[in-house]
C-alpha cells in the first residue's frame, strides 16, 4: 500500500517532465498526449477555462511548447494613471503547482511603490497567502487591483515612489503616466 | 490512434452538450408549453428522456459496479427515485413516449387554434422548430439543463475537476479527499477555500452523499479518474465486487493464521502468503523500536512456523540468509520481495482470465497478513 503510494505519486511528475522536455524541440502542439502530472492537468484547465472566459482587460496564456511557462497581459485600468499602458508579465509555474504560488514577474516597466526595478511584484497572495484554490484569473484580477490601488504601506518594494504617493498624489500619477507613455504603449 | 484518444474526449463532451441544452427552446415554443401546462423543465426531460432510453440502460448498467463501493443502504431503486426530480414526470418513462407525440399534436392544434392572424410562412417556421428542438436536445447525454452549474458546484477548486471522493471540510467547503490532503501537507492546514483551520487534514473522511451524488451526475468523468487512478496504483484498478471476496477471505485468512484444516490448496496459500508475512514483519520489527528484542523473538517464531511444506524457494533463501543479515540489509529485502510479490500480482491481473483469482489472493494476503499483526500484537501484550 505504502509503496504503491509512493512509487504512484512520483512516477506521474517524473514521466511528464519528461515529456515536456522531449516536446520542447519545438512542435507546434505543445499538448503532450501522454499522461499528464497533476499540474499540468491543472494548468491546462485553468487555460481552457481562461480562454472560455476571460477577466477583463487581462489575458495570459503559454509562452511556447512549455506549459509551466506562460506570458500575459494586463491592460491598464481607465482612471488611473496607467491607463492605455499593456503589460506584459512572465508567469512560471512550480512543478506542485498549485500548491505552490506560481511566479509573476513585470516585463514591461511600471512606475509603481510594489514593482521593483527587475519587474518583481510583491502581493500577498503570490506569497504567504496562497491558496490552491487560487487560480491565474485571480492573480491576474489581484495584480490589476494594485493598478488601481498601490499599497504604499505594506513593505513596499520601492520605498521611494510609496512615500511620495503618499505625500504627493499628483506627482506620482504625472510621473506613472510619464513612465506608461514611455515603456507601455 | 483514435481509440486511445477517447476516453480523453469524453469528459468534455458533457460540457459542450450542456451549454446546447439552454439554447434548445425557443420563447415562442415555450410559451406554447406554458399554455399547455408544462414548464420548461418538464419539456427539457421529457424529450431527453425520451430520446436518451438505451442509453440510460448502458448506463445503469455501468453504474452497478459502483454498487459495491457505496453504503448497502442505497439501494438502486432508492437512486433512481432520487435522479428524477420530484415534480417533473409523474408517469413512468414508457409512457412518456406516448405522451410527447400527443403532446405534439395538441400543440400544434393549439397553434392553429391561437395563432390564426399570424402570417403563413411565421406558422411554417413554428412546426418545423419543434423537431429540430428535440434532435439537438437528444445529443446532450447529461440529464439536466443545469448541468454546467452543478459541474461548476462539483468541481473541487484544487484540481478545477470533478470532486473524486469529495472530502468536507468542517467549514463546509468540499474538494477531492486527495487533493485536499496534500493542500493540508503543502499548504499548511487551512481550508483552501476560506482559511480556516482544519483541525486534521490526515483523517479525512469521504462525504458520502456528495460522491453518490457526483456518480449519478457524473458517471463518464468519474470513470475516467477511476481509469486514470488505476494506472498509477492497482488498488484503483480492481473494481471487481469486493464483498464476494470478503467472506473467501475471512475463511481462509482463520485457516492461514494457523488454524486446523490444512488442506493442499490452503498449504499453496500458504507458501505465497509467508511472503507477505515476511516482508511486512521485516519492516516492522526495523521500525518498532519499542519492544525489540521481544518483537524479534516473535519474528523468529512465525519463521519456524511458516517453514512449513509448501513454502516457495524464495521464502528459504530468506531464511537461510537471515542469520547473518543486519536489520537493514533485512528491510531492504523484504521491501524487494514485497515489490517482487506487487509485480507477480500485477502481471496475473493484466490476464483477463485468471484475474478474479488472482485478486482473491491478494485481498486473502492483506488479510493474513493484517491477521498476524494482531496475533503479534496480541502476543507482545502478554
Amino acid at each position: 500500500m505504502m509503496i504503491s503510494g509512493g512509487i504512484g505519486g512520483k512516477q506521474p511528475s517524473a514521466s511528464s517532465s519528461k515529456a515536456l522536455t522531449a516536446s520542447g524541440g519545438g512542435t507546434s502542439s505543445w499538448a503532450p498526449t501522454t499522461s499528464l502530472s497533476a499540474s499540468g492537468k491543472r494548468i491546462q484547465r485553468e487555460m481552457s477555462e481562461l480562454n472560455m472566459d476571460p477577466p477583463p482587460d487581462c489575458s495570459a496564456g503559454p509562452k511556447g511548447d512549455n506549459l509551466y511557462h506562460w506570458v500575459a497581459t494586463i491592460i491598464g485600468p481607465q482612471g488611473t494613471p496607467y491607463e492605455g499602458g499593456i503589460y506584459f508579465l512572465d508567469i512560471t509555474f512550480p512543478s506542485d503547482y498549485p500548491f505552490k504560488p506560481p511566479k509573476v514577474v513585470f516585463k514591461t516597466r511600471i512606475y509603481h511603490c510594489n514593482v521593483d526595478t527587475a519587474g518583481n511584484l510583491i502581493i500577498e497572495i503570490l506569497n504567504d497567502s496562497w491558496s490552491p484554490a487560487l487560480t491565474i484569473t485571480k492573480v491576474l484580477l489581484a495584480i490589476r487591483s494594485i493598478f488601481t490601488n498601490p499599497n504604499p504601506s505594506d513593505k513596499p518594494l520601492i520605498p521611494g515612489i510609496a512615500r511620495l504617493y503618499l505625500a504627493d498624489r499628483e506627482k506620482h500619477d504625472e510621473l506613472a503616466a510619464e513612465w506608461t507613455r514611455r515603456f507601455a504603449k | 490512434m483514435v481509440s486511445v484518444d477517447e476516453p480523453k474526449r469524453s469528459p468534455k463532451n458533457p460540457v459542450a452538450n450542456g451549454q446546447n441544452v439552454d439554447g434548445v427552446f425557443s420563447p415562442r415554443f415555450k410559451s406554447m408549453a406554458a399554455l399547455a401546462g408544462w414548464d420548461e423543465e418538464a419539456l427539457l426531460l421529457a424529450s431527453l428522456v425520451v430520446e436518451d432510453t438505451p442509453e440510460r440502460e448502458t448506463k445503469n448498467k455501468k453504474r452497478s459496479d459502483l454498487l459495491f463501493k457505496t453504503p448497502p443502504s442505497n439501494s438502486r431503486r432508492k437512486r433512481r427515485a432520487q435522479r428524477k426530480s420530484p415534480i417533473s414526470i409523474p408517469v413512468a418513462v414508457l409512457d412518456l413516449d406516448e405522451e410527447e407525440t400527443t403532446r405534439k399534436g395538441t400543440e400544434n392544434e393549439k397553434k392553429n387554434s391561437e395563432m390564426k392572424n399570424v402570417v403563413n410562412d411565421e406558422k411554417k417556421k413554428g412546426a418545423n422548430e419543434s423537431p429540430e428542438q428535440n434532435s439537438s436536445g437528444s445529443c446532450s447525454s447529461s440529464g439536466l439543463p443545469c448541468m454546467d452549474k452543478l459541474r461548476e458546484e462539483l468541481s473541487c477548486a484544487i484540481c478545477l475537476e470533478i470532486c473524486f471522493e469529495p472530502s468536507t471540510t468542517p467549514c463546509g467547503h468540499s474538494f477531492c479527499k486527495k487533493c485536499l490532503r496534500s493542500a493540508a501537507d503543502k499548504c499548511g492546514k487551512k481550508c483552501p477555500k476560506c482559511r480556516q483551520l482544519i483541525s486534521n487534514g490526515r483523517s479525512c473522511t469521504v462525504n458520502t452523499v456528495l460522491w453518490n451524488t457526483i456518480q449519478l451526475l457524473f458517471p463518464h468523468e468519474v470513470e475516467a479518474r477511476k481509469a486514470a487512478g488505476a494506472l498509477n496504483s492497482r488498488e484503483a484498478g480492481c473494481k471487481v465486487p469486493e464483498t464476494a471476496f470478503y467472506n473467501n477471505l475471512r475463511n481462509e485468512s482463520t485457516r492461514a493464521s494457523g488454524v486446523s484444516s490444512r488442506d493442499t490448496s490452503s498449504r499453496r496459500r500458504r507458501g505465497t502468503v509467508s511472503h507477505v508475512e515476511n516482508a511486512a514483519l521485516a519492516i516492522r520489527s526495523q521500525r518498532g523500536d519499542e519492544d525489540q528484542s521481544q518483537g524479534r523473538g516473535v519474528y523468529n517464531n512465525v519463521r519456524m512456523r511458516s517453514s512449513q511444506p509448501g513454502v516457495s524457494s524464495r521464502d528459504t533463501r530468506v531464511r537461510a540468509r537471515r542469520g547473518m543479515l543486519s536489520q537493514d540489509e533485512d528491510a531492504a529485502l523484504a521491501l524487494r520481495l514485497q515489490r517482487e510479490e506487487f509485480m507477480d500480482a500485477f502481471r496475473e491481473t493484466s490476464e483477463q482470465s485468471s484475474s478474479s483469482i488472482s485478486l482473491a489472493r491478494a485481498n486473502l494476503r492483506a488479510m493474513a497478513s493484517r491477521a498476524i499483526n494482531l496475533r503479534i500484537r496480541g502476543r507482545t501484550n502478554m
